[in-house]
């Protein structure tokens, strides 16, 4: 294998791939990625056996042939050649090493036979259909702050996609969740869609898909198994197993008759709660909300810091109320809302509070109140 | 075939129950000595039990009427007024002997206590048949010797552990019952050594019930008991509980060395193991265990003493009150106590600081930094830094005089030449003259800007600035918490948690005391729980393996630890991350402050981790270090 790369080309691609390479392995061939120089150009190839990314790189291919290399080493080294280099990368099966030349640094690397790489089997997606780059942008980024993290509860930690039906319309929703709060966002169902399993997308996939998509600009492909998903971009393709288990009824704990309304400038309302949360403890990072005709009150206190009051002008029509909320959570939900007011609908101080844009009604966020 | 049992095989099953080794026919037959009045009790023992158990008594001795009875089944002197619910005494089930001389061969020797020398008799009982009383000799009292225990039960003696076990669990019964009765003498030997020792107390101390007990104690648990021991006294709705608890930098690995009595009875309970951990929970080490000795007085009638065959368990008829009890005297206690620290701590460090042949002189006196090397390693004294400490002991000193600028003691650091005067007249406030009212001292500098060094009126204390502190912050932390309410976090999507219904039901019957931390939760069907809200602290937390653990704590000890335990980790955590560090330098200010703050905060003797946050070097250990007395 023999081939000569643009610097600028082969880090970029690197780049994509080798955040997929866990830091540390039990098994060293997934600490390497896969390079393959075939009349395409270069493919790399990295996974971590529930994630794969392949990407082909444009690249002058002398002889064809695969090798698996250091990913983070191989990236390091890349990423501290001056732009503009041309890479040169060889690899005689004899001696086992991967030769890296630039100008006049050789770097000389420990290969792993490219038999032993790991292949996600390909198998059969029955579903396909594509989507706007920018559509699947803001479903990932309107819904992944509310994945849960924990480990136990599996199921939480990726974001549901499934098609359903809003009020007589097809559409294709994605909806997180952490137990705390939830995040549902949709859009119109891609053609093609109709009829696709509902599947759960881990963490992992979701944050590695969005840096690819932060590149793209085409329409994405996307491929549904009941076990994978496949998003295919122009040059890179991201594979992921899927979490198998069941995401739960959400549509059950959205509220639809919280009868009380309160609708206030998103900006104004997050710069508030951001100061005022100053004073709250740091962990618990409790906030107190109180409305009143007019006006919405934020508060906080705490033994130590002392305590903080700030009042903004709101529409709200209904009868005095107090809640407590985590102002952490209510910070990543107003931070998701792009229109210029926001409208909560409140039952009590007890029950899950519903917030949406008012410009825009794709998105629905749920927030649990805190007892405080 | 339906039939009655022969008495003898009767005796043998109650024997399997009363008596299932040497140690427990010990302890049934001190009973009795001790029912019986007697100041001096000395047992024997060859090969630890198997061959002869003989415990000889002063007590009021027998008849030879009441040595037939004595003998014979559900006969007893220690219940006057048939009543089962008021027992006064030590035993009442009047099994002991029958039990025992159904498994081996037994003899009696009595005399009563006011009868002449030639009223004393001999009985002796083999496997159950009892032969004829014949004329002894003997003092006042009886002795009772036990040969051959098991012999008529081959399958009990081989169920028996070793000689060494075997006697390890007789030494452990007879110290019980010695720590419960400190007005008795005890010994146990095997023939040629003694084993046990515990002489009868001067009268004088035994008019101080607290350290006549003490005294006992010390005996028993060894002399670093007393050194570091705390006297618990508390009263509630009848109940009194007294004793010595140690502290919690004087610890063991297992939970061996805690005894509880109650009415003078030795029992083992969980009631005890729960609430000492209770109590103990956030100034230990993991998996360290405290010595104490507690004893419930308590009135007869509100404790059930005939639930266990051996009588080494107890039902109280209101056990969260005694259990209450228990953890309030202990944190009362441990609290009041907040700013000593295992004396072993400082001994040990004694220990570790040998005054120094003339080589470390010399290589300080060319250095001029000597100091502390490594920790408690070796102490040098630098002739430099021993003027620059007596310029400081001489505490009028004003601080220009050699003493500290930015909190560090001159000398210790710089090299004696290399003082910069500018740097002495520093601002440093005068320092003061160390008072009684402060036990912790006046600070007289810091050394490796990780300890802080203070003065006392008798001596001279160290202080882990990191550890303190972190005490202090985490202290503060749990006053706030305990103050304002665990704030909660309601779940959009309620956890249901799966149990088997036993453990649902006991969790859901604390579910008042759980909501207090923060946990709310209801039962949901037989063994199900649904849990609705969780302690804001936790963030978003392992729901179901919180209940579980909590469940298990329940099961094991009655007591929901775990989830303050988590709670008290967060605050840890948080606390590490907000106090000073090791590594800072603190001026004088700030280390006066923080030694007032710790004097002021209970349970400051120790970090969250159960290390002790300063030692204590008496000013006659020092002088003792330079060959001074």
């Amino acid at each position: 294998m023999k081939l000569t790369i643009e610097r600028t080309a082969l880090l970029k691609s690197l780049g994509h791939v080798q955040s997929v390479v866990e830091r540390r392995n039990t098994l060293a061939i997934l600490s390497n990625v896969l390079l393959t120089a075939g009349p395409e150009g270069l493919s790399l190839n990295a996974t971590d056996m529930d994630l794969e990314i392949v990407e082909t790189a444009p690249a002058e291919v002398v002889g064809e042939g695969a090798t698996t290399a250091p990913a983070h080493t191989l990236y390091d080294i890349v990423r501290k050649l001056p732009d503009g280099a041309q890479v040169e990368l060889s690899f005689e099966p004899e001696d086992g090493q991967l030769t890296l030349r630039s100008g006049r640094s050789r770097f000389a690397l420990a290969a792993l036979p490219a038999g032993e790489f790991p292949a996600m089997s390909s198998g059969a997606y029955g579903h396909t259909f594509s989507l706007a780059a920018g559509e699947l942008r803001s479903l990932i980024d309107r819904t992944r702050f509310a994945i849960s993290t924990e480990e136990t509860r599996y199921y939480l930690n990726g974001i549901f996609l499934h098609a359903a039906d809003n009020g007589g319309v097809a559409v294709l929703r994605a909806v997180a969740t952490d137990g705390h709060r939830l995040a549902r966002v949709e859009m119109p169902l891609p053609e093609g869609a109709a009829g696709m399993p509902s599947v759960i997308v881990p963490r992992k996939a979701v944050a590695e898909l969005r840096k690819l998509i932060d590149e793209a600009d085409d329409d994405i492909t996307v491929s549904l198994s009941e076990s994978r998903i496949r998003f295919a971009f122009g040059s890179a393709t991201l594979t992921s197993k899927l979490i198998d288990g069941t995401f739960p009824d959400y549509e059950r704990v959205i509220p639809t008759d919280n009868d009380k309304l309160l609708e206030a400038d998103c900006k104004l309302l997050h710069q508030a709660v951001d100061r005022v949360s100053a004073i709250s403890s740091e962990k618990s990072r409790a906030i107190k909300v109180s409305l009143e005709k007019g006006s919405l009150t934020l508060s906080a206190s705490s033994p130590e810091a002392g305590s903080a009051v700030e009042e903004i002008e709101a529409g709200y029509e209904g009868p005095p109320l107090e809640i407590g909320f985590n102002s952490r959570y209510l910070l990543d939900i107003l931070q998701q809302v792009d229109g210029d007011a926001a409208r909560f609908a409140i039952a009590d101080n007890a029950s899950p509070t519903v917030v949406q844009d008012v410009a825009d009604q794709t998105a629905v966020y749920v927030l649990m109140p805190m007892r405080v | 075939m339906l039939r009655r049992l022969p008495a003898t095989l009767v005796n043998q099953i109650a024997a399997g129950e009363v008596v299932e080794r040497p140690a427990s026919a010990l302890k049934e037959l001190v009973e009795n000595a001790l029912d019986a009045g007697a100041t001096r009790i000395d047992a024997t023992l060859a090969e630890a039990g198997r061959s002869l158990i003989a415990v000889l008594d002063d007590g009021r001795g027998m008849t030879p009427e009441e040595m037939e009875l004595a003998v014979e089944r559900h006969a007893t002197s220690k219940l006057p007024d048939d009543d089962l619910l008021d027992i006064a005494f030590l035993g009442f089930r009047g099994e002991a002997l029958p039990s025992i001389a159904s498994v081996a061969r037994l003899s009696l020797t009595s005399r009563p206590r006011d009868q002449a020398a030639d009223s004393a008799w001999r009985l002796t009982v083999e496997g159950g048949e009892k032969r004829d009383l014949v004329p002894a000799a003997h003092p006042p009292g009886t002795r009772v010797e036990v040969r051959d225990l098991f012999f008529a039960t081959p399958a009990r003696l081989k169920f028996l552990k070793s000689n060494r076990a075997e006697q390890a669990a007789a030494i452990d019964a007879l110290q019980r019952l010695g720590m419960a009765h400190p007005e008795v003498a005890f010994t146990l030997s095997d023939g040629q050594r003694r084993m046990v020792d515990l002489p009868a107390l001067p009268p004088d101390l035994l008019a101080d019930p607290a350290s006549a007990r003490l005294s006992r104690l010390t005996r028993v648990l060894g002399r670093d008991f007393a050194d570091n021991a705390l006297a618990v006294d508390a009263e509630r709705e009848g109940v009194r509980l007294v004793g010595h608890i140690g502290l919690p930098t004087f610890t063991r690995s297992t939970a061996q060395a805690q005894y509880l009595f109650v009415n003078g009875r030795p029992v083992r309970d969980r009631l005890l193991t729960g609430a000492v951990r209770g109590a103990y929970q956030d100034v230990l080490a993991g998996h360290r265990h405290p010595v104490l000795a507690l004893y419930v007085e308590i009135d007869p009638r509100e404790v059930d003493v005939n639930v266990h065959p051996a009588k080494a368990e107890v039902r109280f008829r209101d056990p969260a009150l005694v259990r209450g009890l228990i953890v309030g005297a202990l944190r009362h206690t441990l609290a009041q106590a907040g700013v000593r620290t295992a004396t072993t701590v400082s001994q040990q460090a004694l220990g570790a600081v040998r005054p120094e042949g003339s080589a470390p002189l010399a290589r300080a006196g060319q250095g001029g930094r000597q100091g502390w090397h490594g920790g408690w390693g070796t102490w040098s004294p630098a002739p430099p830094s021993a003027e620059a400490i007596a310029a400081g002991m001489a505490s009028q000193a004003p601080a220009a005089n050699g003493l500290a600028d930015q909190g560090r003691l001159a000398g210790w650091e710089l090299p004696p030449q290399g003082r910069d005067p500018a740097n002495q007249s520093d601002p440093a406030p005068p320092p003061e003259p160390p008072g009684a009212d402060h036990p912790l001292g006046v600070a007289r500098g810091q050394v490796h800007d990780t300890y802080i060094v203070a003065e006392t009126p008798d001596g001279l204390v160290i202080v882990d600035q990191h550890a303190a502190h972190e005490r202090l912050v985490l202290e503060r932390m749990s006053a706030a918490l305990a103050e304002s309410g665990v704030p909660r976090q309601a779940l959009l999507i309620p956890e249901v948690v799966e149990l088997d219904p036993a453990a649902a039901e006991r969790l859901a019957a604390r579910a008042e005391e759980l909501a207090d931390l923060g946990l709310v939760l209801e039962a949901f069907g037989p063994g199900t729980l649904i849990v609705r809200e969780t302690p804001a602290l936790l963030g978003e937390t392992d729901v179901q393996g919180l209940i579980r653990d909590l469940a298990d704590e329940l099961a094991e000890t009655d007591h929901t630890t775990a989830l303050k335990q988590r709670l008290g980790d967060v605050c840890a955590t948080l606390a590490c991350h907000g106090s000073v560090r090791a590594g800072r330098r603190l001026s004088l200010t700030e280390m006066n402050a923080l030694l007032r703050q710790m004097e002021a905060t209970p349970r400051s003797g120790q970090c969250n981790h159960g290390r002790p946050t300063w030692v204590r070097l008496d000013k006659t250990d020092i002088e003792r270090l330079f060959g001074r007395r």
